[in-house]
């Protein structure tokens, strides 16, 4: 479904990934894993369009790396960023309007509706204000307004970062539930063993360059994930 | 000697100038709070509001209000080839601040120019748009005067409805909260930002359409106004549009009681004075908010 080919990413001079390669067939649940720096959330990012790359993305076979983030919305991908970024001065509701932008009002309308029993506990949050909520349910509303859109591909960034453990046990079952559903999602997490359960597949990261790509039993079983995180690993050439 | 009546009368001819104030400010505060640009370019479009209606009245012929109709859409044509040929390309770089800045200075110059090419510089006018006096509780007021007030209320009303209760107005709400996430939304973030400098670009073409006939059309005429609409956002809080209507209304009534206080000449002095003192106290501004250090 999605594939990225030798894809690189700067930031100013400075590059942050290197040939990136990768597939994420339809219908899987991916993580991206790596440590801090690895270039988890930037591959995200270019899956989604919000960083210029170097290399090509294919959604579908389409080749979609010079399309704005806008269109690849159009097209099925939806992207929850990391720590939520909501739009906190608007309600709940409206947060939830502006995902399905591209809808028009009458399907919006119905795809809220959609949404709200998708999402368990959105309905009661719907009139207040985005900043006045709680870390768990602002990301409830984040997801919820990542569906909106009706993505085909849902990219989550960071989904658990900062949450309580319950809204981390409630998140975890609204993206189970949604991959059960046959929703093709990639998500990137700092905690391995939850990243790995949760996946098929795993894609592991370091210093901007892909380490290690395939079945997340098979990335689970090897001592490479360990190797990775505690710097033992060497990877080849240099990263910003 | 200061009776209340002729405190009242100043009070209403401050309401007046700060109609502009606030129509400018306006603009600005949209610019700036959607896309972080501080346009120096805004009081050109104030001037170009007055050469085109001016243009599209006499040369074209006109009547009255078809001429601002294609005055204030010639504006808007003009800001939004502005904002693609200077300042869209700038804020795809790294660091665009400054940039921005030079840009819309460097803009300015070049659009008070080409007025100065195309129309001269001697001092034209358009006609009052409506004759005779109003009473205002009890204070007679030219009906020119009056229409400027109401414009702009009105003008203020129609902004507030279309960024709050519209699909568009939302995308705007949320492009200048934020860009990034409003993109992941699939709104198309420079569309939003062209025809946001384009609205904001209108309301000084309006600000200067219906000042044209009481003052004189030439190509520096966006200087004065511009001074002021920053004191204004500055007072009011960059980026915060109550603050930009309150503090325009704030500054001319605050003008026009320090001109009957004092003298004409203390104008300036007395609202800077007050700007000072606003900003000393609340450094954000009357309605902005603190920016914390992260």
């Amino acid at each position: 479904m999605l594939r990225l080919e030798n894809v690189s990413v700067f930031y100013g001079a400075f590059q942050v990934l290197w040939d990136v390669s990768l597939d994420v067939p339809e219908g899987t649940t991916a993580c991206v894993l790596g440590p801090n720096g690895a270039g988890k959330s930037t591959v995200l990012k270019a899956m989604a369009g919000l960083v210029p790359v170097r290399g090509r993305v294919l959604y579908r076979g389409q080749d979609i790396s010079r399309l704005p983030a806008a269109r690849r919305v159009g097209l099925g991908m939806s992207l929850i960023l990391e720590r939520r970024r909501l739009f906190t001065g608007m309600t709940a509701r409206e947060n939830l309007l502006l995902g399905g932008y591209l809808l028009p009002r009458v399907r919006r309308d119905e795809r809220l509706r959609e949404v709200v029993s998708l999402v368990p506990g959105v309905d009661a949050l719907l009139g207040k204000r985005a900043g006045d909520l709680s870390g768990g349910q602002q990301q409830l509303i984040a997801i919820a307004r990542g569906l909106m859109a009706e993505p085909s591909l849902l990219l989550l960034d960071e989904p658990f970062l900062g949450l309580s453990p319950k809204a981390v046990n409630e998140v975890e079952a609204i993206i189970m539930s949604l991959g059960r559903a046959g929703m093709t999602i990639v998500f990137n997490e700092q905690n391995v063993r939850k990243s790995l359960a949760m996946s098929d597949r795993a894609v592991l990261l370091e210093g901007g360059r892909l380490i290690a790509a395939g079945p997340s039993a098979e990335i689970g079983a090897g001592d490479i994930v360990q190797r990775v995180y505690f710097g033992t690993h060497v990877a080849q050439g240099g990263a910003a | 000697m200061m009776t209340p009546m002729f405190l009242w009368e100043q009070v209403l001819n401050g309401l007046i100038a700060g109609s502009m104030y606030a129509l400018m400010a306006t603009g600005l505060s949209l610019i700036w709070g959607t896309m972080r640009v501080l346009n120096f370019a805004h009081g050109e479009f104030f001037m170009l509001g007055a050469f085109f209606a001016l243009t599209a009245f006499e040369l074209l012929e006109l009547p009255l209000a078809p001429a601002i109709a294609v005055a204030l859409l010639g504006v808007f044509l003009a800001a939004v080839l502005v904002h693609r040929v200077t300042v869209a390309p700038l804020m795809r770089q790294r660091g665009w601040d400054f940039s921005t800045i030079a840009a819309t200075l460097g803009v300015s110059i070049v659009l008070q120019d080409i007025a100065l090419m195309t129309w001269g510089e001697r001092f034209q006018s358009l006609p009052y748009f409506v004759e005779g006096i109003v009473h205002v509780a009890g204070v007679r007021l030219p009906a020119q005067r009056v229409l400027i007030l109401l414009a702009v209320i009105i003008v203020v009303a129609g902004l507030v409805t279309l960024l709050r209760f519209t699909r568009f107005g939302m995308a705007i709400r949320a492009v200048a909260s934020d860009p990034e996430a409003a993109s992941a939304c699939g709104i198309n973030t420079p569309a939003i930002h062209a025809a946001t400098f384009g609205i904001a670009a209108m309301l000084a073409a309006l600000a200067g359409i219906i000042l044209a006939p009481i003052i004189a059309i030439n190509p520096w005429m966006g200087v004065p106004p511009i001074l002021k609409a920053f004191v204004v956002v500055v007072l009011g809080g960059l980026g915060s549009l109550p603050g930009a209507v309150i503090g325009g209304y704030l500054l001319g009534i605050i003008e026009a009681l320090g001109v009957a206080a004092f003298s004409s000449e203390w104008r300036e002095a007395v609202a800077l004075t007050v700007l000072i003192i606003v900003i000393w106290l609340r450094p954000q501004g009357l309605f902005g908010q603190r920016i914390r250090e992260a």
